[in-house]
């Protein structure tokens, strides 16, 4: 068997940070305001929304609707009762990094999970 | 006012023509007087007199309603002078400091929180007495800096048997990732520290609750490392409304190590090479960092219906010297057909270089399936808190370094969760292992319960 060379490894490093950096470059240009904190739309706005158009073309899904997507994805619901709401942005925090979820859609499960927190 | 006046003109009107009469009379009492004129000036006299009487009682009602007026109006401006002076106060009381109030919980700037999990395994292998194999703790510490900011560490307090001819047991208390999050926009997030890689998602997703078999596939655990110290950026990318999006992960970190310094196959430590050396010198063992990243896809078709795909990988090397690479590929993909299906596979693959064997290939893969018997809508007891599941997973020519030798295995799992509650899980899974590692059981029975919290 031959063995697995591998490219200079301070070209890989200055690949990678090329990389990383141009990524980083682009999406910040993409979205300059660092850590806008309004949601565009609010749950009950959405709720709204949701009776006026048909399912088909729904303008923008629910807090409701996109916690029941994403958070049983990998485990069985929890009522949002079980916390209060700052332990829910909390949480809420650590489940949009580790399930790497877009923010906007975070807020909005954040919302909805507040709204009908414990307290 | 004006209506006082006209009453007292009123009054005075008919008593001057009655003055005018009398001065009249003199004059007439020269003449002869008939007694009809005289009874019509008695009645036209008593007729004025009683309109004096009553215009007299009229004027003092309206004095009486004007006295009533005036202290109604005195009352008015007393009720002004009142309401002015309670509103000075008010505007002096504004002018002031708040006083403080405790603020919403909500509005917080920072909280810490404890998630996690907890297991008990009974396994029985075929030729051998079954036991209770291990008890497990992974609590899971958040702390939240600000709107922002987080800092998350978990930890795994496991015990375990000791190995044979071993007294007693051992207990292992392992950091499973430490990392600081900071949300930098909404499509970027940094993390730095002990990361959990994105390679495939189940090692990230693999929490004891959240897995629906007691043990992890063959693959995994073998091929692919499950963490690694270094800094990475993710995000995610929605495209439209409907909740699809893209997210990416990349990420440097030391990248796995040699056991012994050599570049013998066998000495590949993937889970190696934290920075810091036995003799206490702070150095990459290899000198180069390890690079990777994961691009993933999430297409949801309604609420609870979707397909998530993935492709990831990660190169570096792993030899003291730096002549042999590491590499890994690995391919994901979930799917979800309402609240009761989950379809969920990955393919693993790895090569690396070495002193002694040259290029070693390895691979594996694992689908799993499982349907909640919620679904069929069954009026049984017990029934809809069922889950029945069942997985498929190898790895082809797997190193065992401790023989020498590569190996193979298939396994077979069937199994079934039962949901005491939302978070309590009781979880039996039935194997049927074939491989050449002699070391592997041919059957297995594993047994947990398990709790998220």
């Amino acid at each position: 068997m031959t063995a697995f060379k591998s490219f200079p490894a301070r070209g890989r490093t200055i690949i990678g940070a090329l990389f990383i950096g141009g990524l980083a470059a682009c999406l910040c240009a993409a979205e300059p305001q660092a850590g806008a904190s309004a949601p565009t739309h609010s749950v009950a706005a959405s709720a709204s929304a949701t009776n006026a158009v048909p399912p088909a073309v729904k303008a923008q899904l629910t807090g409701a609707e996109l916690y029941s997507i994403h958070c049983n994805r990998c485990h069985p619901e929890r009522y949002p009762t079980e916390r209060t709401a700052a332990q829910w942005k909390t949480i809420m925090l650590h489940m949009q990094v580790r399930a790497n979820l877009p923010v906007k859609q975070s807020r909005l499960i954040l919302q909805y999970l507040q709204e009908n927190s414990g307290r | 006012m004006n209506k006082s006046l006209k009453t007292g003109r009123l009054t005075f009107a008919p008593g001057l023509a009655l003055g005018a009469l009398l001065l009249a009379l003199p004059t007439a009492a020269t003449a002869e007087v008939s007694d009809a004129d005289f009874n019509a000036l008695k009645e036209t006299v008593q007729r004025l007199s009683e309109q004096v009487q009553s215009l007299t009682q009229t004027n003092q009602l309206v004095r009486q309603q004007h006295e009533k007026d005036v202290q109604q109006l005195k009352d008015l401006q007393t009720k002004l002078a009142e309401t002015q002076q309670t509103a000075a106060d008010a505007e002096q009381a504004q002018a002031q400091p708040i006083p403080k109030v405790p603020m919403d919980e909500a509005t917080v700037n920072h909280n810490f929180q404890i998630l996690g999990d907890a297991e008990v395994q009974y396994v029985n292998s075929d030729h051998q007495n079954g036991s209770f194999a291990l008890a497990d703790f992974a609590p899971v510490f958040l702390y939240r800096g600000g709107e922002n900011i987080l800092f998350e560490a978990g930890f795994d307090a496991t015990l375990a048997n000791n190995a044979p001819n071993s007294p007693g047991y051992n207990t292992t208390f392992n950091l499973s990732f430490a990392q600081l999050d900071y949300v930098m926009n909404d499509y970027m997030t940094l993390c730095a520290g002990e990361l959990l890689l994105p390679l495939g998602t189940y090692a990230e997703r693999n929490a004891g609750w959240l897995n629906k078999f007691p043990d992890d596939p063959l693959a995994v655990d073998a091929l692919l490392p499950e963490s690694g110290v270094g800094a990475e950026l993710r995000g995610a990318v929605p495209f439209g409304d409907s909740g699809k999006f893209l997210n990416y992960s990349a990420f440097v970190v030391n990248g796995p190590g040699s056991a012994d310094g050599t570049g013998n196959a066998g000495s590949l430590d993937l889970g190696g090479n934290v920075g810091i050396r036995s003799d206490g010198a702070v150095a990459n063992l290899h000198n180069a960092p390890a690079g990777g990243g994961r691009l993933g896809v999430f297409l949801p078709f309604s609420p609870r219906y979707d397909l998530e795909l993935g492709i990831s990988g990660e190169v570096s090397e792993w030899d003291n010297a730096g002549s042999h690479l590491w590499a890994a590929g690995v391919l994901d993909a979930a799917l979800h057909l309402g609240p009761n299906f989950e379809a969920k596979w990955q393919y693993m693959l790895t090569r690396y270089g070495s002193d002694d064997l040259g290029l070693i290939r390895q691979q594996g893969w694992y689908a799993q399936v499982s349907y909640k018997l919620a679904g069929l809508n069954l009026e049984l007891p017990g029934v809809n808190n069922l889950e029945l599941v069942g997985r498929y997973d190898n790895l082809s020519n797997a190193y065992d370094s401790a023989n020498g030798v590569f190996s193979g295995t298939r396994r077979y799992s069937v199994g079934a969760i039962y949901y005491l509650t939302s978070a309590l899980l009781l979880e039996a899974d039935y194997e049927f292992i074939n491989s050449n590692d002699s070391a592997q059981p041919s059957t297995q029975l594993i047994l947990q319960i398990s709790y998220g919290f």
